[in-house]
Order: structure tokens, then sequence, then C-alpha cells
């Protein structure tokens, strides 16, 4: 709610997209020329293999008083400064899904011509669909292997919780809401009290009770690195795709 | 050696007098005795440091001389109070027992001591046995029945310890380190580690992450770690050697020979096994 909807100008070639901005009260365009024209803050959103031809697209619309955001997974600030004119403010951004419903983790790094009131507006702006940071460029392809891919890895343990709640009895449907539910107060406690998971994970644990033997499954099974497993090769990945 | 008590004040009282261990207590000026009578009736505090299987044999002997005034003290592992307890009782009305359970770093004044007190035992005489131990380490009270928890933990954890020094000193050499210095180095690290957890108010994964700097040296040698198991290992080593521990208390309890026809073989056996603690009851006095 940072900014009255008749302020967003949305473009795509079809309505297919258009049809969601338009019921929250954007206004709406086919023609990527008239956002340049109309706005000061413009946010790429495309495919990354679209993405150069559409900075060719609107390059001679691009002056000095615009800020170009990119979310294009891949795309290096310094590809981006090359496709645009020379001295544009570009800064590059990495959401994850949860910004859909405002608890997202977002990180973005800027380029050479932006600067800090810039980065402020942007982290302002974002902020309210979740956790937002700045960040050296060289930190968006982890992002993506942590939070990115990482709410992949979430949903995965929260079936897998689920399931070990069927198997002892409970139905799917309660077990599957019951499983969100506790990833999301574990998250919550995490954040708001700042504490360290290690120092809040021994605090759930009684002495021989029935967290620590659970636990001890989960080390059994060597589920910590098997998660820095998923992270390195989610953010190795990245690394690869971004040279193609 | 921690100077709490004076040599001149303890006697030693072992049957075999060739054993290393009594010219080294001879050394320090402790007195000596073969006759456990005669110890019992100079000392207020009794140690027994006796194999497990001897432990019903001393009580037997030196029952009849055990007054009320006597604190008997037990190490040996699997032994509970209530069988010591028991045993007594048929000499003397209310024995006062404490049981308890320390580890090999106590040589260097760095055991790790936990005591359970008997249902005589006054706070004052656990507190007494509290500052003698805590003279060679750490040492606190518990319940019983967590002594085997804490055989499995601190009881057998020199033994992971050294496990781990000789595999990280492995380590060292095969990157090119001599064997001895990657001993030392390895044995220090271990030693800094453990004295910065006891001294710091952080949690020891904290601690952890201080260490590793992003994408550094450190977190990818801890992901070998994690892939290993590391952790679970550790964990399965405490609880074995706590389940291990009850099921030789089980057997002990079990009790069917009659002490004296297995006397003789039993003490034979033991002798032969470990020279340097075998049939040998040290006895401390307290008085001042």
């Amino acid at each position: 709610g940072k900014v009255p909807a008749s302020n967003i100008l949305a473009s795509a070639p079809s309505d297919k997209n258009l049809d969601t901005w338009r019921e929250s009260g954007c206004r709406t365009t086919h023609c990527n020329l008239e956002v340049l024209q109309d706005t000061t803050l413009v946010f790429l959103a495309t495919k990354p293999h679209i993405l150069p031809g559409v900075l060719q697209e609107i390059r001679p619309a691009v002056g000095p008083h615009h800020i170009v955001v990119s979310m294009a997974a891949g795309v290096s600030l310094q590809t981006l400064q090359r496709l645009l004119p020379a001295g544009t403010k570009v800064l590059r951004m990495m959401p994850n899904l949860p910004c859909v419903v405002q608890a997202g983790a977002i990180v973005f790094a800027r380029g050479s011509a932006a600067g800090d009131g810039e980065a402020a507006l942007l982290k302002n702006l974002l902020s309210s669909c979740g956790l937002c940071e700045e960040v050296p460029e060289s930190y968006i392809n982890i992002h993506t292997g942590l939070s990115g891919s990482g709410v992949a890895y979430v949903y995965l343990f929260a079936e897998a919780l689920a399931e070990g709640a069927v198997k002892m009895g409970m139905p799917v449907g309660l077990a599957s809401r019951i499983a969100a539910q506790t990833l999301l107060g574990a998250a919550k406690m995490m954040l708001e009290t700042g504490e360290h998971p290690a120092k809040l994970r021994g605090d759930v644990c009684t002495p021989g009770g029935t967290t620590i033997h659970a636990l001890h499954q989960l080390e059994k099974g060597a589920l910590r690195a098997t998660v820095m497993n998923a992270v390195e090769a989610a953010t190795n990945r990245a690394c690869d795709v971004a040279k193609d | 050696s921690a100077g709490i008590l004076a040599a001149h004040k303890i006697t030693a009282s072992s049957p075999d007098t060739d054993l290393p261990t009594v010219s080294g207590l001879r050394k320090m000026g402790v007195n000596f005795t073969v006759s456990n009578k005669d110890t019992v009736k100079s000392s207020d505090v009794l140690f027994l440091a006796v194999k497990p299987p001897i432990i019903p044999f001393i009580l037997e002997e030196v029952g009849p001389d055990i007054e009320p005034r006597h604190i008997v003290v037990s190490c040996a592992a699997g032994v509970t109070i209530s069988s010591i307890e028991k045993k007594l009782s048929t000499f003397c009305p209310t024995p006062k027992v404490i049981r308890c359970m320390t580890n090999t770093p106590v040589i260097v004044r760095e055991g790790a001591t936990v005591y359970a007190t008997g249902t005589h035992a006054d706070v004052e005489d656990g507190k007494l046995l509290e500052q003698l131990m805590a003279s060679v380490g750490f040492c606190t009270e518990v319940e019983e029945d967590l002594i085997d928890a804490v055989t499995g933990l601190s009881g057998s954890g020199p033994a992971y310890a050294f496990t781990a020094l000789d595999a990280l000193a492995d380590g060292g050499v095969k990157m090119g380190l001599p064997r001895r210095l990657a001993v030392r180095l390895g044995a220090q690290a271990l030693l800094g580690a453990a004295k910065m957890l006891l001294e710091s108010e952080q949690h020891p994964g904290q601690l952890k992450d201080n260490v590793c700097s992003p994408g550094g040296a450190t977190i990818h040698a801890l992901h070998f770690l994690e892939s290993g198991g590391f952790r679970s290992l550790l964990i399965n080593a405490v609880e074995a050697s706590c389940i291990r521990t009850r099921e030789l208390q089980h057997v002990a309890d079990q009790e069917k020979i009659s002490p004296a026809a297995i006397k003789k073989t039993l003490l034979d056996k033991v002798k032969m096994e470990s020279p340097s603690l075998s049939s040998k009851v040290s006895l401390f006095t307290n008085k001042s």
C-alpha cells in the first residue's frame, strides 16, 4: 500500500498477464515505451532470454532520471548496463515466491550509477513485500540457492512432516495445516527473538524427551549436510545459468 | 596434588604392595597399609576404588568396622547406592553412602565428577565430597538415575576425544605436519575450544558460526563433518555407552553366585588384568 494503484503502469504484450493489474486498479498498456515515458522507476520483469530484446527496444527512451530495476535471474548488472545508455541508474533484485503474501525475502544490488537515494527508495518500496536487504551482487545467486529455491525445500519438509503425522494416524488436511503453522511459528520465533537457532532448538529439548529422540533421527539421516548440499547445488546452478 | 588435603592425612590400602600406584602414593607421603580394617578405623571418608565385582567382598570385609561417622564413597561403575546400603545395613543401621562417577582427567585436575547421596548421607557429607572432588575438576550433585548418562558422556568422553585427536593429527600429518606438532596443535585446539565454551555465555552453535567465515576453509570442512553424520555418531556413542552401563549394572544386580565362592577367582583375574587398579582400597581421612 505504499504506492497508489493509479500511479502504477504495467506493460505486457498480451492481456493475459494484465488482468490482475487492472483488477487492483493499475493502468495497463501493451507499449513498453509508454512505460518509460510515463514513469521514473521501471521494473523489468521479463524472462531472462526476453530481456535483451526488451532492453534494445526501450533504450532510446531511457534517460538520466530513470531508475531501472531488473529481476531477471542470471542477467548481471554488467550486462544490463551494457545494453542501456551509459550512466543509467540500474539495480538488480532477486525476490522469492512468498512476496505474494508479503512475507518474501528480497535482495538487491546496485549498479555503478545507482546511489544511496535509489537504494533507499527501492528498499523502502520492497520492504512492503517482506524482508529486503541490499547485498553485493555476488550474493544474489546464493540468495537463489537459499531462499529463491529454498521455498521449495520448505514445502518438501512440510510435506514430509505431514506424512509422518498421517503415518501416525492424523488426517492429511489437518496434518498439513499444523505442519505449515509449525514452520511459520518457528520462523517467527527466530526472527522476533534474534536468538541462534541452535539455542532455540536446545530450548525445546527436554532431557530424554520426544524432541531429542526425533532430532537424533534427523542427525542420523545427515539432514544438515543434505540441506547444505541443496543450497550449494542451487547456487552453483544459478551461476552456471548466468554464464549461458 | 590440589593441596586441599595433606598427604599424611590420607591412608591407602592394598593387599598387593608391588603395584606401581602403591609406590607412587608412598612417594607423595600417603600412609600405606595392607589392612583394609586398619584404614577404616583411622579414617572418616572411605573411597572404594576397586573394580565393581570386588565391591561386595570389600563391604563384607570392612562392614563390621563401619561406624555412623563413616562416609562410604563408591566410584564403582554400575554399583547402586541401594546395593551398597543393603550390604552395609547388616552391620550398621544407617550407613552413609555416596556414589560418584568421575573420569580420567582428574589426573590433571580437569576431571568431571558427579555424585549422588544415599539415604543416610547428609547435605554436609555431600558438600564434603564435592569440596574434595572439586579440587580435581568440576564436581556437582545429580540424581542417581542420571549417573549412567554421565558415564556415557563424560565418563567415556575422554576416549572420544582421544580418538578425535588421533584422527585430527592424522589429518595434519596428511597435509604435511610432523606428527608431534600435529598432536600438540590438535590437543591445544580442543583444549582452547572447550575453554572458550566453558567461559562463554554463548551456545556452541554460535561459537561455531564465529569461526566460519563465509565461503571459507572452516565451513567447507564442517560440511564434510555433517556429510559423515558426525553429530549423530557422537549422539550414538553417548547413547551406547550409557546403555551398556545399564546392562552391566543389571548383570551385577543379578549376583546369583555367592561372593565367597567366586572371590578367589575374581581377585586373581583382576590382578592379572589391571595391575594399576586391582584390589585396592584407598582411604582418605578428613581429620583436620
